[in-house]
C-alpha cells in the first residue's frame, strides 16, 4: 500500500470511527438515560404502593384515639409524617431529614395527604436505590459500545479500502500513463536521432531516403501524440467550429499522412471511397477520428496485412487484418488507458477519444473483431 | 459546702417548676375540661377533628382562638348534628393572652406527636 493510501485510509478511519463513536455515545447515553428512568421509576412504583398503605394506617390511627399510636415500619424503606408548614411530626429515619432534600443515592417519593389524618400534610418514604439492575444496564451499555466500536472499526477499514480502491486504480493508470508516454516518445525520438546520425556520417545520398522517411514517421507519430494528448486534456475547453467538412477529401488527406507508416509496415491498402461525403464537423474533431483509427489499423495490422478504408454517406469504417480483440475486452476497449494488446506502443487514449467525437455528434460506433484475423471499427453518422 | 448549696437550689427550682405545672393544667382542667366532662364534650374528637382539618398547632390554635372569641356554628370545626346534642359554648370573658395559653395547655395535651411510638 502507497504512504498516500495509507494516509487516506488512516484519515478516512479517523472520521468514520470518531463520527460513529460520537453517534453511538449519544444514542447510548440516551438509551441508558431512558433505561435507568425506567428502572427508578419502577422502584418508585414500589414506594408509592407503600405509601397508600402507610395513609391507610394513619387514618386508621387518626381515628382510634388511642393513647399510643403505633407508626407503621417498612421493611427495607424509611417514612416520616410532615405538618403543612413542612415541619417534622414523626418518622422511621434516624435523623428526620428535610422534606424537599434529595440524597444521591436514596429514592424520595414525597405525596400530599388530605384530610390531615395526625396532621400529617406531606408524606416522605425514602430508600436506597437498589443499584443491581443500573449496573447491570452500565455492563451492557458498555459492552455494546465495544462490540459495535468493534464492527464498526472492521467495517470501517474494509469500507475505507473500498473507497481508496478507485484512487488506487487512477495512481496504477498514472503510473502505466507515465510509463507508456515516456516509452512512446523514446521510441521516435530515438528513431529521429538515430536517423539523422546516420545522414550525418553517410552523408546526404539517395540512399538517405529511407532515413528520411524514419525521420518522417517518427516526427508524425510525435505530433499524433502531441495532438491526441492535447485533445484529451483541453477537450472540454475546446470551442469547436462546426463547418461543411467534406469527409472524401479529409479522409484522402490523412491516407496521405499515414502513408510512409503504412508503406513501412508494407501493408495492402483498399480504399473505397464515395466522391464527396459531407458532415457538419468541426475539422480538428474529424482529424482526430481519423487519425487514431487509421493509427490504430496501421499500428495492429500485422506486416503485408490488408488496410481497407470505406467512408459512404452514411459511414466510415477501418477494417485491419491485424491481431484483433478478445470477445470479454471489447465491452472496455472504449475506457481511456485500456489496452487489450500491450504488443504495440500506446497509451490505450486512441478509442477513448474517438468515442468521445463520437458521442459528442451523436454518431454509432461499432467495433467487431475476431482474435488473430482483424478488426473492424465502423462509425455511422446517424443513428 | 458551695455543692450543698447548688443542689438546694436546684430542689427549689425544680419543685417550683412542677408546682407551676401542675397549677396550670389544674387551671385547664377546672376552666375547659372539667366542663367538657361535665357536659360530656369530646374534646379528643374535637382536638382530632381541628388536627385533621388545620395540620399545624399554629393553624389550629389560631383556629380555636377565633371560634372562642365569638363561639358561632359558621366558626366551629364540628359539624351542625354536634349542636343538635351539645349547647354552643358561652363567649369566654378572658384576655387574649391568657385564652392562647389555655389553647397552647390545650393543644399539647392531646398532641399526637406525645402518643405516637414505633413498634
Amino acid at each position: 500500500m502507497l504512504q498516500s493510501e495509507k494516509r487516506s485510509l488512516l484519515r478516512f478511519l479517523l472520521i468514520y470511527m470518531g463520527s460513529t463513536f460520537l453517534l453511538f455515545s449519544i444514542a447510548s447515553w440516551l438509551f441508558y438515560t431512558s433505561a435507568k428512568h425506567h428502572i427508578l421509576d419502577t422502584q418508585k412504583e414500589a414506594l408509592k404502593y407503600e405509601s397508600q398503605k402507610i395513609e391507610t394506617t394513619l387514618r386508621t390511627l387518626h381515628q382510634s384515639g388511642s393513647d399510643r399510636l403505633v407508626y407503621p415500619v417498612m421493611k427495607d424503606a424509611d417514612s416520616a409524617i410532615y405538618d403543612l408548614d413542612r415541619h417534622y411530626i414523626f418518622g422511621t429515619f434516624k435523623k428526620p431529614p428535610r422534606l424537599d432534600k434529595k440524597e444521591k443515592h436514596r429514592l424520595s417519593y414525597v405525596v400530599e395527604v388530605e384530610p390531615y389524618y395526625l396532621g400529617a400534610a406531606y408524606l416522605l418514604l425514602s430508600k436506597p436505590i437498589d443499584m443491581a439492575p443500573l449496573h447491570a444496564l452500565q455492563r451492557n451499555v458498555v459492552l455494546f459500545m465495544l462490540f459495535a466500536g468493534l464492527f464498526f472499526a472492521i467495517l470501517g477499514y474494509y469500507l475505507g479500502r473500498l473507497f481508496i480502491a478507485p484512487m488506487r486504480e487512477s495512481i496504477r493508470q498514472m503510473n502505466h500513463f507515465i510509463q507508456d508516454t515516456t516509452h512512446e516518445l523514446n521510441t521516435p525520438i530515438s528513431t529521429i536521432l538515430t536517423n539523422i546520425e546516420m545522414i550525418e556520417t553517410f552523408g546526404e545520398c539517395d540512399g538517405s531516403r529511407e532515413e528520411l522517411q524514419r525521420i518522417e514517421i517518427a516526427s508524425k507519430t510525435l505530433s499524433r501524440i502531441y495532438d491526441d494528448l492535447t485533445y484529451l486534456n483541453l477537450n472540454h475547453q475546446y470551442h469547436r467550429q462546426i463547418i461543411d467538412l467534406d469527409m472524401s477529401r479529409l479522409v484522402e488527406e490523412r491516407m496521405v499522412y499515414f502513408s510512409a507508416m503504412a508503406e513501412a509496415k508494407r501493408l495492402q491498402i483498399e480504399v473505397d471511397m464515395e466522391p464527396v461525403v459531407v458532415l457538419k464537423m468541426d475539422k480538428n474533431d474529424a482529424v482526430r477520428l481519423i487519425d487514431n483509427l487509421l493509427s490504430n489499423a496501421i499500428k495492429y495490422n500485422k506486416p503485408k496485412g490488408l488496410l481497407y478504408v470505406k467512408l459512404t454517406k452514411h459511414y466510415f469504417s477501418v477494417k485491419d487484418g491485424g491481431v484483433g480483440i478478445r470477445k470479454k475486452d471489447l465491452l472496455g476497449i472504449m475506457q481511456r488507458f485500456k489496452r487489450a494488446n500491450t504488443s504495440e506502443g500506446g497509451f490505450g487514449i486512441g478509442l477513448d477519444i474517438v468515442n468521445q467525437v463520437v458521442n459528442s455528434y451523436d454518431f454509432v460506433l461499432h467495433i467487431e473483431s475476431k482474435l488473430h484475423q482483424g478488426t473492424e471499427v465502423k462509425v455511422q453518422w446517424e443513428k | 459546702m458551695g455543692k450543698i448549696t447548688f443542689f438546694l437550689s436546684v430542689l427549689v427550682i425544680v419543685g417550683f417548676a412542677r408546682e407551676e405545672g401542675d397549677k396550670t393544667s389544674e387551671n385547664l382542667q377546672t376552666a375547659c375540661l372539667q366542663c367538657h366532662q361535665k357536659e360530656q364534650i369530646p374534646s379528643s374528637l374535637i382536638y382530632r377533628r381541628y388536627l385533621m382539618h388545620y395540620s399545624t398547632p399554629e393553624r389550629i390554635s389560631e383556629a380555636m382562638f377565633r371560634y372562642l372569641k365569638a363561639p358561632k356554628r359558621e366558626n366551629s370545626i364540628m359539624p351542625p348534628q354536634f349542636f343538635l346534642k351539645f349547647p354552643m359554648k358561652r363567649k369566654i370573658e378572658r384576655n387574649d393572652a391568657e385564652l392562647k395559653a389555655y389553647i397552647h395547655r390545650y393543644i399539647e395535651a392531646f398532641d399526637v406527636k406525645k402518643k405516637l411510638v414505633l413498634p
